[in-house]
């Protein structure tokens, strides 16, 4: 029975290997999914990536920041349309990236370029209750999870630093953090330590309608 | 339709064309400079009680059926990456004795801040933010034409050349669900504030009052023979008589962005001996202000406001208690929006003289539905329908008590 055992854990091992997946699952301590989480992995042996030319897009849309979190590489432009009829002022005082934008709801602001990694918290001055985040990683192996609170990223064999990232962590990252070996582990499951902080996020629902302050 | 109603509604679309082509060739050359506007125009079918825009002892605003231009107004406003913005607001109105004016101008200061607790300021003629109900641009209602009793009058009569400060404390910052601001201002005129709810009474409209305007209102005889009060029929409301700072204070404080409570308390500080050339007085007016909004989803809203107060003038010639509160219910559906409101108003009087009556009061229903058409251009329908009674129109040998009702149709283009 155990050689039965050992043969099929072998097996399945293989055949994670022939995909170079890696599924990460992020969870609370009650077993709580936890979605929107930026989960990226940087290679320990520092490999020459490509310099991204993607142009990303944090978009306003009925007075929010679209999408709430966006995970970027390190290097990359991002472009800050105003798809709503009235004007944004953005907004970020944090370290990586120090900046404000006046977003006027015809005229088409140039692109920003994040060259360094961490989180951008960004508001509009404008309009108080717009958070938005951009959290830039130095790696081009990175993504966010799902409402499942799963995330699957194709990934070359080697070993890799795991982190993760979401504004409502609690717990110090650094103890979050994990080495990983892939193809070994290519299934991880990441258990907070402490409580998310609240959930703000009705802020989101319900959004101002007209002009003047409601 | 008869010709001449036609002929009036042809020339009054080609103003209307000839206004956007202006303001869109405007806006081209203007960089940055954010040029937003709005006009309406409506056909009214109008109350046979006529209005004290024509002397009249009515509280509704059109005293014959016919097409008007109902609002028109173009708002400039820019901000800076400093913090500072500013904006103008100026309108054109076919009814009342100024035609051509500015309704708000003011400039703000609005630091870029990280902290949990901020501060903002603004200069310059505006409203106190104690309305729900006004929250489009222009200080339009976006839910009925006909507002309320309460923010009709505070357009008419009520707006602060002044400073205002605001500390603030956005929710988000901290994470929280509840947001608050605490406001406090100092101004100077606004003097006349009272006059017209105490001679006329509450009204139900949306024609704010211009930077320089003269509001009238019947020639009651108590109010202008000489051996009474003395006093025009018609009130100048931004006039600085007395050299008194006026003041208010407000709260607000909002559970994300669904439910909203908003308290003002405001003291214009007037001199009530102070009088004018003209002899208009400073009536000493103080009035708290308490409005409630709640949004049950992101269509359906519940709004009530309530204002209480008092006003006085000379040695107490005239003193007036008045409260009036509304409640509204709307609700949004794709590009319909149904309203419909509930007013009550009364005015009571306690001062020296017997033969000028100020008490009034009355109810009201307003019922509206507008549709979007697309961005730009909405239709309308409203029918609004109201008893009232002022005592004072017992002195022109008028029924004291008034029945109106009043139906618009309303097309507006907005840029």
């Amino acid at each position: 029975m155990l050689k039965l055992i050992l043969v099929f854990t072998l097996f399945s091992v293989s055949f994670f290997v022939q995909s170079n997946q890696i599924s990460v699952n992020v969870l609370t301590q009650e077993r709580q999914r936890v979605g929107n989480v930026v989960v990226y992995l940087t290679p320990k042996v520092s490999e020459v990536s490509a310099v991204s030319t993607k142009i990303e897009i944090m978009d306003q849309v009925n007075t929010q920041f679209s999408p709430h979190i966006l995970a970027i590489q390190k290097d990359t432009q991002v472009r800050f349309p105003n798809s709503d009829s009235i004007k944004h002022h953005v907004y970020s005082f944090s370290q990586p990236k120090t900046f404000e934008l006046q977003l006027y709801k015809e005229l088409q602001a140039d692109p920003l370029l994040f060259s360094n990694t961490g989180a951008v918290e960004l508001g509009c001055n404008i309009h108080d209750w717009m958070l938005g985040y951009i959290f830039v990683v130095d790696t081009p192996y990175f993504g966010k999870t799902d409402i499942d609170g799963k995330l699957t990223l194709e990934v070359p064999e080697g070993e890799y630093q795991l982190d993760i990232w979401h504004p409502r962590i609690q717990d110090d990252l650094s103890v979050l953090s994990r080495s990983v070996s892939l193809p070994v582990e290519s299934d991880v499951e990441i258990v907070l330590f402490s409580p998310l902080l609240p959930d703000v996020n009705q802020y989101e629902e319900i959004s101002g309608e007209f002009s003047e302050y409601e | 339709m008869n010709n001449a109603l036609r002929y009036q509604l042809a020339s009054y679309c080609m103003m209307l064309k000839w206004a956007i082509v202006s303001l869109l060739v405007f806006s081209v050359k203007s960089f940055a400079v954010d040029i937003s506007g709005l006009i309406q125009l409506n056909y009214v079918k109008a109350s046979d009680h006529a209005s004290w825009l024509d002397e009249g002892t009515g509280i509704l605003a059109y005293s014959k059926d016919g097409v008007n231009v109902q609002q028109a107004f173009v708002e400039l406003s820019d901000s800076f990456s400093n913090g500072l913005s500013y904006n103008l607001v100026a309108n054109y109105y076919q009814l009342g004795e100024q035609n051509l004016g500015i309704s708000q101008a003011q400039i703000s200061y609005k630091p870029l801040s990280r902290s949990k607790l901020r501060w903002r300021g603004r200069v310059g003629f505006f409203y106190p933010k104690l309305s729900l109900e006004n929250v489009d641009t222009g200080w339009l209602s976006p839910f009925t034409y006909t507002q309320s009793a309460v923010n009709s009058w505070i357009g008419e009569e009520l707006r602060t050349p002044g400073l205002e400060l605001t500390l603030y404390s956005p929710g988000r910052s901290r994470n929280s669900p509840i947001s608050f601001e605490l406001h406090g201002s100092l101004f100077k005129a606004n003097d006349p504030l009272g006059t017209i709810i105490s001679w006329r009474g509450f009204a139900m409209h949306d024609r704010q009052s211009l930077n320089n305007d003269r509001i009238p209102f019947a020639a009651y005889p108590s109010v202008i023979a000489e051996d009474r009060i003395f006093h025009p029929n018609y009130v100048e409301p931004y006039h600085e008589l007395d050299g008194n700072i006026g003041f208010y204070l407000g709260a607000h404080i909002d559970y994300y962005k669904q439910s909203t409570l908003r308290y003002y308390y405001y003291d214009n500080q007037g001199d009530p001996l102070a009088v004018s050339d003209e002899r208009l007085y400073a009536w000493r007016t103080n009035f708290h202000s308490l409005a409630l909004q709640h949004k049950f989803d992101g269509r359906t809203r519940i709004l009530a406001q309530w204002l209480s107060g008092s006003s006085v003038m000379g040695t107490r010639f005239v003193y007036i208690d008045f409260d009036a509160w509304y409640m509204m219910l709307s609700h949004k559906y794709k590009n319909h929006r149904v309203s419909l409101r509930f007013d009550k108003f009364k005015v009571r009087e306690d001062d020296v003289f017997e033969w000028d009556q100020n008490n009034s009061d009355g109810h009201g229903f307003t019922l509206a539905w507008r549709y979007d058409l697309n961005k730009n251009w909405q239709i309308g329908l409203e029918q609004h329908l109201n008893e009232n009674s002022a005592d004072i129109r017992a002195t022109l040998g008028e029924n004291i008590q008034v029945d109106q009702q009043q139906s618009l149709a309303v097309l507006q283009y907005r840029w």
